[in-house]
């Protein structure tokens, strides 16, 4: 987003090219490029359970990014995050169900559809200041979960809907869970590629501009209902997508799946990862993920802790949890993990200077 | 202000500062740059009869003022005259219950007003409104946003020619950079800059939307002699290299005296008095209104 | 045209509760520009813990009422100094999802409370029956929640026009800076804002309970006047409680004329798809004020 003046002790910029590279330094090339052959190679390392995990991050990694171009970037309040993910694994559903398209076709559609529905929902509030985008939303998560329930010729109501995953490619077969994990994998690193472009290029920069000062940034050229609603929209392209691929990766889809409780997760933890960069939606992503695998472990054991069968146990342990950990994050480091890592790398640098 | 004093019948030949050679570059480009002597200006910006009132509290007052081709115009006058009000007005801010904006004999009246900065008419802030989350280079490259040319698509893909216009644009704000003496703290957030260096970079975030007229509001308020020699050094040097008209809202009168070569002045909404600084000094008007007594 | 009549009158009477609630919303937006998502949340709270008192312990009413609101002012207290109190100076979003968050953490208490079960009051702890008045048909418990309502809300008025912190919040609700300059300790304004929001929020939460049975899903009516208060205006209370029985008598309308069309839950959505409404045509409400911005 800024200027990264964070250069390694000794490598200096020549020109203005090399000014504006992200990973600069050899090694910090070496280490992203090892990163990234890290990734493809753990499904081989880790069982069925760790590929199940790693899909799910890194559907929801996508999600993440799109909630972080609208709040983060632009300062808008979206809590209807979730319900547009819905509309993006209800829209490959129904393309799969009544026209037989192949997933490939759908996959687009599943992000534009999401896109012009939620610019829809939000062009009456993106015109004004405030919390109107959050209203906005809130009432789009309750009219999209009313038409997916009691649409039931088209959505199948509440009874939800089975998808199929995507068809044979190159001879690879996405029926097995690690092979769908590399595609998930590839589509992942592909959209934050693009999230990372659009963070430092013109549109990204109107972003940040209306969120600081959005009336001087009118006064400055740029048109603020344009940037308003492009990045909404952009936002909600990407939770489509995010939606299609963790759909096709449960091969079903139910209304249930995504309540007014998952918007407000995907606010929390991006608050925890960090607003304002892509590491700070991977973090928050990844945190969530773990935070719910880890739920399903201890919760049984809260249920004996509360005596009997305490079948509801399993409800309000996420509920009081997650809850206090975002606001616990809030209240330390509203900056999230990634300000701290910042701060971490910092004085591993300076090492053994404080600042 | 001893140096500083110009002769209006004089050009100079000799620059004050440097810098500013690339966008001066790229304003040639897109129209030629005029160089008319006092006698031969042309109006280029036309505000008549502008009202607005919030409420009872009437603003302005049938005010009309015009701004001819590469002039420096003050606008002076007590405070609650309406000065920032006239320039919200004229970019498109306010909306004026009565009265009309020409620009180049183009009525800009009602247009939004990314539209009317997009025409060239660019301006600062009274109480500096920058970017406050963004370094200083960037608060710079952010005001070349109508003048950056790719969309946003081949933004994301960040084809090669997004790349290269991406490092022209930093070119040209480095260029303003250097015009305005702010290398040492091109790469900080702005938030932690000085209030002088703040309104520098608001200056330079103005200069970066290549301006056909500048209005700046204030920008010497609250600096003492030296920064106020180096804001009019580089205000006469934007206006004298880049050949535009500049609209001034001065409270100093030293300055204003200096470097003015009109001077209109606003009292509680009305316009009283037009005319180079001698004739000001002079009137009675203004001197009961607002120079008081000799 | 008597079912109208009918599901009009009714709909007054359930949305004295609503513009309680919506109140609640408003007192708290006002002194501290924050939106308080959580109060839907604290409807829960309030209803099991009448619950506790009375069918749990088998307290008297007027006992339980009290010990009620005892309940909510101390929830209050905790939530604006836990929670609130901590995020002075931070950005706007920053309450905001520590609101959203508390709902979602009041709820899972209320989980543990309840032990996840829909309640019933046993017997109501207002009388039953009705009073038949011409055609119209009154359930008793309506009224009397409708006159308490109108008590409670009057007694905030009151409280806003006469007593000194009643002043006090008022200058807070105008401007935070000033009112500090003038010696106002507006961290206590804030703290009373919270309690007494609280406080009504728990009360609605009470009569709620009573007429819709006590469980989890009483915050629907906390998320149904946020339209309401959206419609009146956010920062006016004479809106709010216009609103408030603006939306009782829509939700009435709604189950008498809209949902025999309709398939599904409209009782939910409706009041959404109003908000929506409001969003294109007045966005900020009937007595909002528009603030005008200056450079």
């Amino acid at each position: 987003m800024s200027i990264n003046i964070n250069r390694p002790c000794g490598t200096f910029d020549r020109n203005y090219f090399q000014a504006k590279e992200l990973y600069r330094t050899p090694l910090r090339k070496t280490l992203l490029i090892l990163l990234l052959v890290g990734m493809y190679l753990l499904p081989f390392l880790t069982g069925d359970y760790g590929i199940s995990i790693l899909t799910l991050i890194c559907a929801f990694t996508i999600g993440m990014l799109g909630l972080q171009i609208i709040t983060g970037y632009c300062g808008q309040i979206s809590i209807g995050h979730a319900a547009f993910m819905g509309v993006g694994m209800y829209t490959v559903g129904i393309l799969q169900r009544h026209f037989g398209l192949s997933f490939w076709v759908c996959l687009p559609l599943a992000g534009l559809v999401p896109m012009s529905i939620g610019m829809m929902f939000g062009l009456p509030a993106l015109r004004m200041k405030g919390l109107y985008l959050a209203f906005a939303t809130l009432a789009a998560h309750f009219v999209i979960v009313y038409v997916i329930s009691n649409w039931r010729s088209v959505t199948n109501g509440t009874d939800g809907m089975w998808m199929k995953r995507p068809d044979v490619l190159f001879g690879i077969d996405f029926k097995s869970d690690r092979n769908y994990y590399l595609l998930v994998l590839t589509i992942t690193i592909i959209m934050t590629y693009l999230a990372t472009n659009l963070a430092r290029t013109k549109l990204g920069r109107s972003f940040v501009a209306v969120r600081d000062n959005d009336i001087a940034s009118e006064v400055m050229g740029i048109n603020i209902a344009y940037t308003k609603i492009m990045a909404f929209g952009i936002g909600c392209f990407f939770a489509g997508i995010s939606g299609a691929l963790g759909g096709a990766y449960y091969e079903y889809v139910n209304v249930e799946w995504f309540g007014l409780d998952d918007s407000i997760w995907y606010l929390g933890f991006l608050v925890v990862g960090g607003f304002g960069s892509i590491f700070g939606a991977i973090a928050g992503a990844t945190v969530w993920k773990v935070m719910d695998e880890f739920s399903t472990l201890v919760t049984p054991l809260a249920e004996t802790f509360l005596g009997g069968a305490a079948f509801y146990a399993s409800a309000a342990f996420s509920l009081i949890f997650y809850s206090l950990i975002i606001i616990i994050f809030l209240v330390f480091e509203p900056r999230g993990i990634a300000h701290r890592w910042e701060i971490i790398k910092r004085s591993y640098r300076l090492h053994p200077f404080p600042y | 202000m001893p140096e500083i004093t110009r002769d209006i019948t004089k050009r100079r030949e000799q620059r004050y500062s440097y810098g500013l050679t690339l966008l001066r570059e790229c304003i040639e480009k897109k129209r030629p740059l005029t160089n008319p002597n006092p006698k031969e200006r042309k109006v280029l910006l036309r505000a008549e009869n502008i009202s607005i009132a919030f409420g009872k509290l009437q603003a302005l007052n049938n005010v009309k003022v015009e701004v001819k081709d590469g002039e420096i115009l003050a606008i002076i006058g007590p405070n609650g005259a309406g000065k920032t009000c006239l320039l919200n007005v004229i970019s498109g801010f306010y909306r004026a219950q009565k009265g009309e904006v020409y620009m180049e004999d183009k009525r800009i009246t009602h247009f939004s007003s990314h539209k009317i900065a997009e025409l060239g008419l660019c301006r600062t802030f009274q109480n500096i409104a920058l970017y406050t989350g963004l370094s200083v280079i960037d608060n710079i490259i952010a005001g070349r946003h109508p003048h950056i040319r790719y969309n946003f698509i081949t933004g994301m893909i960040y084809f090669p020619w997004a790349n290269r216009e991406e490092v022209s644009q930093r070119a040209i704000a480095e260029d303003i950079i250097d015009f305005l003496e702010l290398e040492h703290v091109r790469g900080s957030v702005v938030g932690m800059l000085a209030y002088g260096l703040r309104k520098r970079v608001e200056l330079g975030r103005a200069l970066a939307l290549e301006p056909r007229i500048l209005l700046l509001d204030e920008p010497m308020a609250g600096m003492n002699l030296d920064e106020k020699e180096d804001m009019a050094r580089f205000i006469i040097d934007i206006n004298e290299f880049l050949k535009i008209p500049i609209v001034l809202i001065e409270h100093d009168m030293g300055v204003v005296m200096d470097i003015a070569d009109r001077i209109v002045v606003l009292d509680f909404g009305n316009k009283i008095a037009e005319a180079p600084p001698e004739e000001i000094k002079s009137n009675p008007k203004v001197i009961a209104a607002y120079l008081g007594a000799g | 045209m008597e079912e109208t009549v009918k599901s009009i009158v009714l709909g007054l009477c359930s949305g004295g509760i609503y513009a309680l609630l919506a109140v609640s919303y408003v007192v708290i937006y006002k002194s501290t520009r924050v939106f308080p998502f959580s109060q839907s949340a604290v409807l829960i709270i309030g209803a099991y813990i009448m619950w506790y008192c009375l069918i749990a312990w088998h307290l008297p009413i007027w006992l339980g009422f009290i010990l009620t609101c005892v309940g909510g002012a101390i929830l209050g207290m905790f939530i604006e100094r836990a929670f609130m109190r901590p995020l002075v100076g931070q950005p706007i979003l920053a309450p905001i999802v520590v609101t959203l968050c508390l709902m979602l953490f009041l709820r899972g208490i209320g989980i543990l409370m309840g032990k996840g079960d829909i309640q019933g009051f046993g017997e109501s702890f207002l009388p039953v029956g009705a009073w038949e008045v011409g055609f119209l048909h009154l359930p008793k418990i309506q009224v009397y929640g409708f006159i308490l309502c109108a008590l409670l809300i009057a007694a905030l008025m009151l409280f806003y026009e006469k007593t000194r912190t009643g002043l006090g919040m008022r200058v807070v609700h105008e401007d935070h800076v000033v009112a500090q300059n003038l010696g106002i300790n507006v961290k206590r304004i804030f703290q009373y804002s919270w309690i007494i929001s609280c406080i009504i929020a728990v009360v609605a939460g009470m009569l709620l309970g009573n007429i819709q049975g006590v469980g989890l899903a009483l915050d629907a009516n906390g998320l149904i006047t946020i339209a309401a208060v959206l419609f009146g205006g956010l920062e006016s209370f004479a809106g709010a409680i216009i609103a408030g029985l603006a939306i009782g008598i829509l939700q009435m309308l709604t189950i008498a004329h809209i949902a025999p069309l309709l398939p599904g839950e409209t009782t939910m959505m409706v009041p959404f798809v109003f908000l929506l409404l409001i969003l294109f045509i007045k966005p900020y409400g009937l007595f909002g004020l528009v603030r005008i911005e200056r450079l």
